[in-house]
């Protein structure tokens, strides 16, 4: 079918798979039903993330500012419920929305102030780290820092069916709807239009600015999302929560193939990227190699990632016609 | 054609505080005629297409569509009205399909925004069959050679029901093929009633394709007649002046050229080779020459030039400079041995666009106006204002950002930058493309004094007028191989479109 | 024009595949270094491993410290006598999902007993209850968590930080100003060395004010300038308590700089800090043997790893609390070079 061919995660799904089955030859412990379990629990987040990150990569934007927006829901989860006492079906709406609107300020920041992508998510990644600490319930009442959350339903979140966790299902399940979204809708094309020529954009009446806001909107739903899979597992938030999540975030996306010159990617490969450098720095783990090596092969990884998108962006140009 | 015109627009005036930039120009297509719009650049032919897109207002006058009087300044009316507009920067996705294109931001959908593909597709395939238009619906736009992304600008048009097309130097970085496929397409278009306003710098094309013409100077319309009853000559005075018009009309006759130039021989090449590019080159480039190499695209021209700049490296052969071989690493030691180099694009590999005419301008030779590594304002003013004045660079101001110059002014600087360096052999790879005929003559006018002065110029062009106005010896390649060298005393323009295109 | 028709096709579908191969190979040449031990484990191999006999213990410690090195070097004086122990020092990153990371692949591979210095004592408790369920008991350091688990060893916070306010109040004669520098909130820890020294001064000497309690961080750095501040705007401070030595000193070199005496405690016991009080610049610190502490610890993990007694047997949480000395200028002769850390 024409369609199978031009599936742009061949390539990845292939390594994906390679990887996964060397380290199964490698070591006993990897191809066990708990390390699964430990991959799976231990990335879906940053799966969340790389999803929410596809959405200001693909317009040719980025965000720095996940780690810190996820720290924020977290911490406004934790004051919910321990200072305000407010059950789960209210607080986690309330974090989720908080989280939204944080990415939506982005958004207007880079439509209404003209800003670059670049420098507004910086700036924002400083501002709501720095509103995190202010709120941070732990600094207010120290006493609160050894108590746990014990909300029945944000505690449903950190289940399992097998080995694969619910975190894993709300993973899957954001991607497909968010890949629907891109595939099959008007919006998707507009988002994949002004990713790809803004000016041709805005000529052809598409609501640019609306599209940028929704994006990063979106990728602040994420944060918030990967928020509550955190605060879930963990029982308790704290303030430095997420600092340099964003990087591995961006990775995954890029290794998921959205280009960054935008206008090129989808969200199933961010995915794949994520758990991708899970299985490395698990599969490294258990080989024995030490944690101070791990920071320097997930920067490996990603040059390697970020090369091979120029080459196949280069690949994608004709020679004399206008480059993508 | 009796028929009832599709656009009548009458007395276009525009002025902008104290400037005319428009002075009581009318302008009028019938269904199935191709007009072409021409004029100097400053002469008012772009605030004209301004004003016939809505995108600004004029001062007075009146525009009648399909004999409905229209209100101007409305984009949107426009468009809806069928007036559409291709230009020379891509309006198109580069990363998305042909299909997605067609119907950029308008993608008809089933409710809920959900796209409706089926229809989209069948939609597209029966625009392209009605305008006979022959393209792959799921390519990717930059995959495609520049060509069939012009033919998907007009299907884009087309699919908004355009009745005028307005083509802005649509054969810009076409090839000759290309243009006679582009021109079929056109041809198709007049048949099935579509309106074009032709807008060219290229006077053999108007010739070609063209049926009436309008000319703008000094934004009034000082003519406005077909095609066939105007000769060139007549038309180039219309559109310059007299005086230089003289100057480009280029007649064999009239310019006295020096093939092999002194008859020192500053650069050559013996058997150059580069896989996949171009084989077994050799030629001679003397000092007071000015040599032309030509050909179709693909030829490997561009390529020989990288090659013999140091942009590139070459795999077999010898190059040649001052009577030692040389092996050229990079442009730097090119430019140590006395070479400058014009590139084809100059947006992307000549001109800093944002900043400024003088900043520019000096770029080649800062060490020449610094001392101890800080730049001299002083001597940098002077350069750069004896420049301008030379070059006769319009606006003389500079500090203007480059890129707000009209494009035979934006070449005339990069021209400039390299003049500075006293270069003794300047290659210059399409000079004057997207350059108006007035730039074009005083850019001629300079390589002329620049060869007086000794150097050796090499010039690469597809414009066969250029290469018979200012060649002393053309050098035809083909297929990656050269065909031949002229003496351009001996040869005419026939015969080497001829060996271009393979007798 | 540039040109390039011919071949492109075949090239690209070549270079496809190359592509994927490099990938691949990147992929599996990771893996190979690690199982090739690239000369970066950190593994300290007891005797030569038999798969099934061989006791694996690993220390997630809260970032690389003074204190959490002297704890690994005291657990592996004890693990180097035992045969058949490996012991794995990591590193928790001062963050709580590391942490709870590290414990995840270490439970997942097959160690025997962990010990863990939790970042987060409620985040940290999951991981510990996991680790329950597979019957691999957990041994917290100094900062205690929310599950219950094997045993916690920790130095006496609770009544050293009494001692050292008795301490400190004699030495200002019962009245003046004190500040505390503090730790990030979050552990137990820091709820006990604070909240011993306020309820000893409150016994001892009422009329000290404790006039700031600011976070500095556990840094040496970061208390210098946490104590500046403070001393903006409490210019007749008299004395501070640093709830580690690190704060302590940050306070003393402040003092130093502003040629200022004032009375300074630090706690745990660090070789600077005792320096620092022969010299005379520090007041006193409550000293606590850590290699001693790593020791007792180790020597209890492999009791129950070698199943003498089983975790399960613990109905209730073993805790050790660290004998200590509150060394001051008259008291530091008494703790010998080697004991020093």
């Amino acid at each position: 079918m024409k369609l199978l061919a031009r599936i742009p995660n061949r390539e990845l799904a292939a390594v994906f798979v390679s990887t996964v089955a060397t380290f199964s030859f490698l070591s006993a412990t990897f191809r066990t039903k708990d390390n699964i379990e430990d991959i799976l629990a231990g990335f879906s987040h940053i799966g969340l993330l790389a999803i929410g990150q596809a959405f200001p990569i693909l317009l040719g934007g980025i965000d720095l500012s996940v780690g810190s927006i996820l720290a924020l829901s977290g911490m406004i989860a934790f004051d919910g419920f321990l200072i305000f006492g407010l059950p789960g079906p209210l607080v986690i709406p309330v974090m989720l929305l908080a989280a939204t609107t944080a990415g939506a300020i982005n958004g207007l920041l880079i439509v209404k102030c003209r800003l670059q992508p670049f420098i507004a998510t910086l700036a924002t990644m400083a501002a709501y780290r720095g509103l995190t600490y202010a709120i941070s319930g732990r600094q207010i009442f120290p006493q609160l820092a050894t108590q746990s959350i014990n909300d029945d339903s944000l505690l449903g979140f950190d289940g399992n069916i097998g080995p694969f966790p619910y975190a894993f299902f709300l993973t899957v399940g954001v991607a497909v709807l968010a890949q629907l979204v891109l595939s099959f809708t008007k919006f998707g094309r507009d988002l994949f239009t002004v990713g790809g020529n803004i000016e041709a954009a805005r000529l052809s009446g598409i609501n640019v600015g609306q599209a940028i806001v929704i994006s990063y909107a979106m990728s602040g739903l994420c944060a918030g999302l990967a928020a509550l899979i955190l605060v879930s597992r963990m029982t308790t938030s704290q303030e430095n929560l997420g600092i340099g999540i964003e990087l591995s975030a961006i990775a995954a996306a890029i290794i998921g193939g959205v280009s960054l010159v935008g206008g090129t990617g989808n969200v199933i490969g961010p995915v794949i990227g994520a758990f991708l450098m899970g299985v490395i720095l698990i599969g490294l783990s258990l080989l024995g190699v030490t944690t101070y090596a791990q920071p320097v092969l997930t920067g490996a990884v990603l040059l390697g990632a970020v090369y091979y998108d120029k080459l196949a962006a280069t690949k994608r140009t004709h020679r004399t016609g206008t480059a993508a | 054609m009796t028929t009832e015109s599709l656009l009548r627009a009458t007395e276009l005036t525009k002025i902008y505080g104290s400037m005319v930039a428009l002075s009581n120009a009318s302008i009028e297509v019938r269904p199935g005629e191709v007009r072409s719009l021409v004029g100097a650049n400053g002469a008012g032919k772009s605030t004209l297409i301004k004003i016939l897109t809505g995108a600004i207002s004029p001062t007075a006058g009146e525009i009648v569509i399909a004999g409905r009087k229209v209100a101007p300044g409305n984009p949107r009316r426009m468009i809806e009205l069928g007036i559409a507009g291709v230009y020379q920067h891509s309006n198109l996705a580069p990363t998305m399909s042909v299909l997605d294109n067609l119907y950029l931001g308008r993608q008809p959908t089933l409710g809920w925004g959900i796209l409706d593909r089926h229809r989209q597709r069948a939609d597209a395939l029966a625009l392209l069959s009605k305008y006979q238009i022959d393209l792959d619906l799921d390519a990717r736009i930059s995959e495609l050679p520049p060509v069939k992304q012009k033919e998907v600008e007009i299907a884009k048009a087309l699919a908004l029901e355009a009745r005028v097309m307005l083509l802005d130097e649509p054969t810009a970085w076409l090839s000759h093929s290309e243009v006679e496929r582009l021109f079929r397409t056109i041809r198709t278009l007049k048949t099935r009633g579509v309106g074009i306003i032709y807008i060219s710098h290229i006077l053999d094309e108007l010739y070609e394709i063209c049926d009436t013409v309008t000319i703008l100077r000094d934004g009034l319309v000082v003519e406005d007649c077909p095609v066939a009853s105007i000769t060139r000559p007549q038309l180039l005075k219309k559109l310059i002046g007299d005086k230089l018009a003289s100057e480009a009309s280029g007649q064999a006759g009239a310019q006295t050229r020096y093939p092999r130039g002194t008859g020192e021989t500053k650069l050559a090449c013996e058997g150059l080779s580069k896989n996949g590019a171009f084989d077994d080159v050799s030629f001679e480039l003397c000092s007071g020459e000015i040599f032309c190499v030509t050909g179709l695209i693909g030829a490997g021209r561009s390529e020989l030039m990288r090659v013999i700049f140091g942009a590139d490296s070459f795999d077999g052969g010898r190059l040649i400079i001052g009577g030692e071989e040389v092996l050229i690493k990079s442009p730097i030691s090119a430019m140590e041995r006395g070479m400058g180099f014009v590139p084809e694009d100059r947006h992307r590999d000549g001109l800093m666009l944002k900043m400024s005419v003088g900043q520019n301008l000096v770029m080649a030779i800062l060490t020449l106006i610094s001392r101890f590594g800080m730049l001299r304002p002083g001597l940098m003013a002077h350069a750069v204002s004896r420049q301008i004045s030379t070059l006769k660079i319009v606006p003389s101001n500079p500090q203007i950002a480059v890129r707000k110059l009209s494009g035979g002014n934006q070449q005339k600087v990069l021209i400039g930058k390299w003049l500075q360096k006293r270069p003794e052999i300047l290659i210059l790879d399409e000079p004057t493309v997207g350059v108006d005929v007035g730039a074009k003559a005083e850019v001629y006018a300079i390589l002329r004094s620049l060869r007086a002065a000794g150097a050796a110029i090499l010039v690469v062009s597809s414009d066969m007028e250029e290469v018979m106005t200012i060649s002393d010896r053309i050098m035809v390649m083909r297929g990656g191989r050269v065909q031949g060298i002229y003496d351009a005393n001996t040869v005419s323009e026939y015969d080497i479109v001829g060996h271009v295109g393979g007798q | 024009m540039n040109d390039d028709r011919n071949g492109q096709s075949i090239r690209g579908n070549r270079r496809d595949v190359l592509k994927s191969m490099t990938l691949g190979a990147i992929a599996a040449g990771t893996a190979a270094t690690g199982v090739l031990g690239g000369g970066v484990l950190t593994r300290s191999q007891g005797q030569a491993r038999a798969a099934d006999k061989a006791i694996k213990m690993a220390f997630i410690q809260y970032q690389p410290h003074t204190v959490s090195t002297a704890w690994a070097k005291g657990i592996q004086e004890v693990l180097s006598i035992q045969p058949d122990t490996t012991f794995q020092l990591l590193d928790g990153q001062a963050k709580a999902d590391v942490q709870i990371s590290l414990m995840d692949t270490v439970i997942n591979d097959g160690v025997n007993v962990i010990f863990v210095q939790p970042v987060d004592s409620v985040g940290i408790a999951p991981s510990i209850k996991k680790a329950g369920k597979k019957g691999i008991p957990v041994f917290t350091l100094n900062i205690d968590s929310t599950a219950p688990h094997a045993a916690h060893v920790e130095m006496n916070h609770y009544y050293g930080a009494i001692e050292i306010a008795k301490a400190m109040g004699a030495m200002l004669g019962g009245k003046g100003k004190v500040a505390i520098l503090n730790a990030p909130p979050g552990i137990i820890i820091r709820d006990q060395r604070t909240n011993g020294f306020v309820d000893g001064m409150k016994k001892n000497f009422p009329n000290i004010q404790i006039v700031a309690d600011q976070v500095a961080d556990w840094d040496r750095k970061k208390a210098q300038d946490v104590l500046t501040t403070i001393l903006t705007a409490n210019p007749d401070l008299a004395g501070v308590y640093g709830v580690n030595d690190s704060m302590a000193l940050g306070a003393m070199d402040v003092a130093k700089s502003k040629g200022l005496k004032l009375v300074i405690f630090g706690n745990d016991g660090e070789k600077d800090a005792l320096e620092a009080i022969e010299a005379g610049d520090l007041s006193g610190t409550q000293y606590t043997d850590v290699f001693q502490q790593g020791r007792f610890a180790a020597a209890t993990a492999t009791v129950l790893a070698t199943g003498g007694v089983p975790a399960t047997a613990f109905t209730s949480q073993g805790h050790l609390l660290m004998p200590y000395v509150i060394a001051t200028k008259e008291t530091v002769g008494s703790i010998g070079s080697f004991q020093r850390w």
